[in-house]
């Protein structure tokens, strides 16, 4: 049911996540917020098993954050995702797997340049251009691969955005009602209202 | 506190002396200076180490006494100094060479066993409850990177490569005579016969094929590496250390 | 759906005439959804060694990281570069160090060894997922298509190919048995590693 898409454009990534919290056929809270700022150039998207996903998206939150206050400088988004990944992978073959699918939205202040990393409970992790998690995805993938400009302005991704989040609130049988929406570019992290 | 012998920083390993030395690793080498001659010369084409073995009675079974050992096809090594701490250093050297074929289908180089002799023979410096080893050891092999090539472990885990050198009681006497004979053109033969006249310097007793041990690296020809590398890659190389018989020391002896 | 299945992907490595080539389809997916066209599964290794992992996307990466670390450390240590046989016989042993809970890749890899005489030989291997190695003369195959590989590979590859010639017939076999299974395609890469360079191509192929 959670559904997040993130896509990248020119010199941003564009985040957004559904705000729905909801067990069984009760939606406990519409206001759930699943994206966390690891860092001043760094969004972590989180779905899947309710408590794994909590907990470790603020388990990597607090260590990459450590990471700035013992070194100064942030990881740049590429070793974050590598850490991440390496931290998924192996609780893969531990006692009690996590199972928490992410979606890893950067800009990185060295290379100038705004990167989006696909990661899956198992450890799997690709660059992209722009991605999605949940059944959402099935919707929204194909109207990026005919949409999507990696290098369209901050406009132009929000109305590829809205497209996509349209077509999840027609076609998917339990809609999410909202999304909560963020930005990554230069500046850093802040909120935007669609 | 500190008198010649270390006095009271004399007794622990892992006591610093104030002329900073560990007096225990002096010992150790004290305890080779007492063992049997060894000595090893790098030829162009081999390698040979030899060494006297001596035995304390005539009632002694010599055949069973193995000095110069077979750690893997490429690598030999000798000693002076404690038999005892030798043979396990043997034994380890022997499981290192096993392991790192379990891991890369080959037996390893000399420099890299040499390595991890040197390792074990160090932790014995500084850790507690144990001693250094008290053995001075000549590793000798052959590898495709390197070719031949010749090293001596000391009891504080420090190695160092050798054209040709001598350990034990008559190091000193030896080593001076290698200088004046050796040269960087030698053959394994002339070594060979080197080796045996500078045993001889120092021996105490008389020189027979059943009183010295040698052993030899040959350096393998294009054929034999080839022929090794049948079998889709898993084919054994021909050993190229080799300990030689009584009957060729004897042949040697006899030049 | 088997585990070596969920991501797809198929790696080829063939010989030709003092050369290799090495080449993998680009499609990463979750079971039959494509997430991405551009996943890289084959890594140098040095120079004159590549190899390619196909199977479960995050042991590609894992055991990428896994080999890097472990060649680094032989390369200080010996203080010279590893042969591809030797390469092959590290990647069997951490394969099989996992031996009742293994990576689910099958690893195949290509390279130029030094021979005795200071030329080089063309050297493909390949492993199943818990290390067992096998040294083809002519091509080794693995992945979601590795079947269909098979078939094309047996009719198109001939002994002493020339490096161009070598580049076209594995891009054939590749594309055309990435085309028949669901689960590889979407864009491939082609490397030809002769003694002294590597060329590397990326081939049209059908998105589909």
């Amino acid at each position: 049911m959670e559904t997040s898409f993130a896509i990248t454009g020119k010199g941003y990534v564009l985040m957004a996540a559904d705000t729905t919290a909801a067990r069984s056929i009760v939606k406990m809270k519409t206001d759930e917020d699943k994206i966390k700022t690891l860092s001043p150039h760094l969004l972590m998207a989180y779905s899947g098993e309710p408590g794994d996903t909590v907990q470790f998206a603020e388990y990597v939150e607090r260590n990459i954050r450590l990471y700035q206050i013992r070194n100064v400088y942030a990881l740049r988004p590429a070793a974050a995702a590598s850490w991440i990944r390496r931290s998924l992978a192996e609780s893969l073959r531990s006692r009690k797997p996590y199972s928490v699918n992410l979606l890893l939205g950067g800009y990185d202040t060295s290379s100038y340049n705004p990167q989006l990393f696909w990661i899956d409970y198992l450890g799997t992790m690709t660059e992209v251009p722009f991605a999605a998690h949940g059944y959402g995805a099935y919707f929204a993938l194909s109207l990026l691969d005919r949409y999507h400009d990696p290098s369209a302005s901050l406009e132009e991704g929000l109305d590829t955005l809205r497209r996509c989040i349209d077509e999840v609130s027609k076609r998917l049988v339990v809609t999410p009602g909202k999304y909560k929406v963020k930005i990554v570019d230069k500046d850093g992290v802040r909120e935007i209202e669609l | 506190m500190a008198s010649a012998d270390g006095g009271a920083y004399s007794y622990s390993l892992t006591v610093f002396s104030p002329s900073g030395k560990l007096v225990q690793i002096e010992h150790a080498l004290a305890a080779v200076a007492q063992g049997t001659t060894s000595l090893g010369i790098k030829a162009t084409n081999g390698i040979v180490i030899a060494t006297e073995k001596k035995t304390s009675s005539i009632l002694i079974d010599d055949s069973v006494i193995e000095k110069v050992a077979v750690i893997c096809p490429n690598i030999g090594i000798v000693y002076s100094g404690m038999g005892p701490d030798f043979r396990i250093l043997v034994t380890k050297a022997r499981k290192s060479a096993q392991a790192y074929w379990k891991i890369y289908g080959e037996y390893p180089p000399t420099k890299v066993l040499t390595q991890e002799i040197a390792t074990v023979m160090q932790q014995a410096t500084q850790s507690g409850g144990v001693r250094p080893y008290g053995v001075s050891l000549l590793v000798a092999g052959w590898d495709s990177h390197r070719g031949p090539s010749l090293y001596q472990v000391d009891p504080s885990g420090s190695f160092w490569a050798w054209k040709a050198s001598a350990i034990g009681k008559n190091m000193i006497n030896a080593k001076t005579f290698l200088e004046k004979r050796y040269n960087d053109d030698i053959s394994l033969e002339d070594a060979i016969h080197t080796a045996l006249l500078t045993l001889k310097e120092g021996f105490e007793g008389q020189m027979t094929e059943k009183t010295i041990e040698i052993g030899v690296v040959t350096v393998p020809t294009a054929a034999d590496l080839e022929e090794g590398k049948i079998g889709g890659e898993t084919g054994r190389p021909k050993p190229t250390f080799r300990k030689l018989s009584e009957e060729e020391v004897r042949d040697y002896l006899a030049l | 759906m088997s585990i070596m299945d969920h991501n797809g992907g198929s790696v080829i490595a063939m010989v030709g005439k003092d050369c290799v080539a090495i080449a993998s389809d680009l499609r990463l997916g979750d079971r039959a959804l494509s997430i991405s066209s551009n996943f890289q599964r084959i890594f140098p290794i040095t120079d004159r060694i590549y190899v390619g992992l196909p199977g479960l996307g995050t042991d590609v990466a894992t055991l990428r990281e896994r080999f890097r670390f472990r060649v680094n450390m032989y390369t200080i240590k010996e203080e010279r570069e590893i042969e591809p046989e030797t390469f092959a016989h590290l990647v069997s042993s951490t394969l099989y160090e996992h031996r009742f809970g293994p990576y689910f890749i099958e690893p195949v890899m290509a390279g130029m060894s030094k021979t005795p005489s200071g030329g080089y030989k063309p050297f493909i291997a390949a492993t199943d997922l818990i290390g067992c190695l096998n040294f083809a003369k002519d091509f080794v195959v693995a992945g979601t298509a590795s079947s269909k590989l098979y078939g094309v590979a047996e009719g198109l590859w001939e002994p002493d190919l020339e490096p161009e010639d070598l580049f076209e017939t594995i891009s054939q076999t590749l594309l055309n048995a990435a085309d028949r299974d669901a689960f590889s395609g979407w864009g491939a890469i082609v490397h030809i590693i002769t003694k002294d360079k590597i060329i590397t191509r990326t081939l049209k192929g059908r998105m589909d």
